[in-house]
């Protein structure tokens, strides 16, 4: 079963991160680089992926035109999609261990687990 | 330049199933003859839908490191339920293409018009910070 384990959370957050001390930032991508490759060992892996900041975001909608109508203002409580985890994993509870161990290399922020869309799911 | 478009939608956003059934089945269409387009134009670098937020679970870490999760969410939050990765030359492109997927036919035929999120990928960490 595949899971997507959403990492969010607002552009003050993101600030913020930015103004951590260097080591921290560094001790941070170490374990998520070491639980990637946990996972990739593991065969659980799929894929991962980080987003750009939140404040080069765009919402796009078709005008009646058909042509894109962009727009980047956003309220301040918008979480915004940090990045990914994409897990093949045999249960759920497998997928909640491995967004627990990425949620305590990440102070413990919350991460969004969500299974990928079957015939079984949505009925 | 790769590009993650969003397909967000808030939790009563159950209701799609309950279209009249020819207004469901125009919805699949557009989105599979989309996304065979994108496709055999090279742009396509992969499209996924999400189970229904109500499956949906918040997981956070406790003090010995299991995972606690929970279920309960705001009334305002959003839910991702599905995202195209593309692979495009320009921003410019990007947005055509979560244009075409907002106008996306809804009940009666009529274009959702449904907001996309547009954020570009990222291809790894800065690499001060490896």
């Amino acid at each position: 079963m595949k899971y997507i384990l959403l990492m969010s959370g607002t552009g003050a957050g993101v600030e913020a991160y930015h103004a951590w001390p260097k080591q921290d930032i560094e001790a941070h991508m170490a374990i998520l680089h070491r639980i990637n490759k946990d996972l990739t060992e593991s065969g659980e892996f799929v894929a991962t992926q980080g987003l750009a900041e939140p404040k080069e975001a765009k919402v796009v909608r078709g005008e009646k035109n058909g042509l894109p109508v962009t727009d980047g203002i956003f309220p301040e409580s918008k979480e915004f999609l940090l990045g990914y985890w994409i897990v093949d994993v045999p249960t759920a509870e497998r997928a909640y261990a491995i967004a627990g161990r990425i949620s305590a290399a990440s102070v413990n922020m919350p991460i969004e687990v969500r299974q990928f869309a079957t015939r079984e799911s949505k009925s | 330049m790769k590009y993650i478009l969003m397909m967000n939608t808030m939790k009563a956003g159950r209701g799609v199933p309950s279209w009249p059934k020819k207004d469901l089945q125009s919805h699949i269409t557009f989105m599979m003859g989309f996304n065979k387009e994108l496709h055999e134009r090279g742009e396509l670098v992969s499209a996924e839908g999400l189970s229904f937020p109500d499956q949906a679970k918040l997981v956070r870490a406790g003090k010995d490191g299991r995972p606690i999760t929970d279920g309960v969410f705001p009334e305002s939050k959003e839910f991702l339920a599905g995202f195209w990765i593309i692979d495009v030359d320009n921003p410019q492109r990007a947005y055509e293409i979560a244009a075409k997927a907002s106008a996306a036919p809804g009940p009666g035929g009529v274009p959702l018009n449904m907001p996309i999120e547009v954020r570009q990928v990222m291809s790894g960490p800065p690499p001060d910070m490896l």
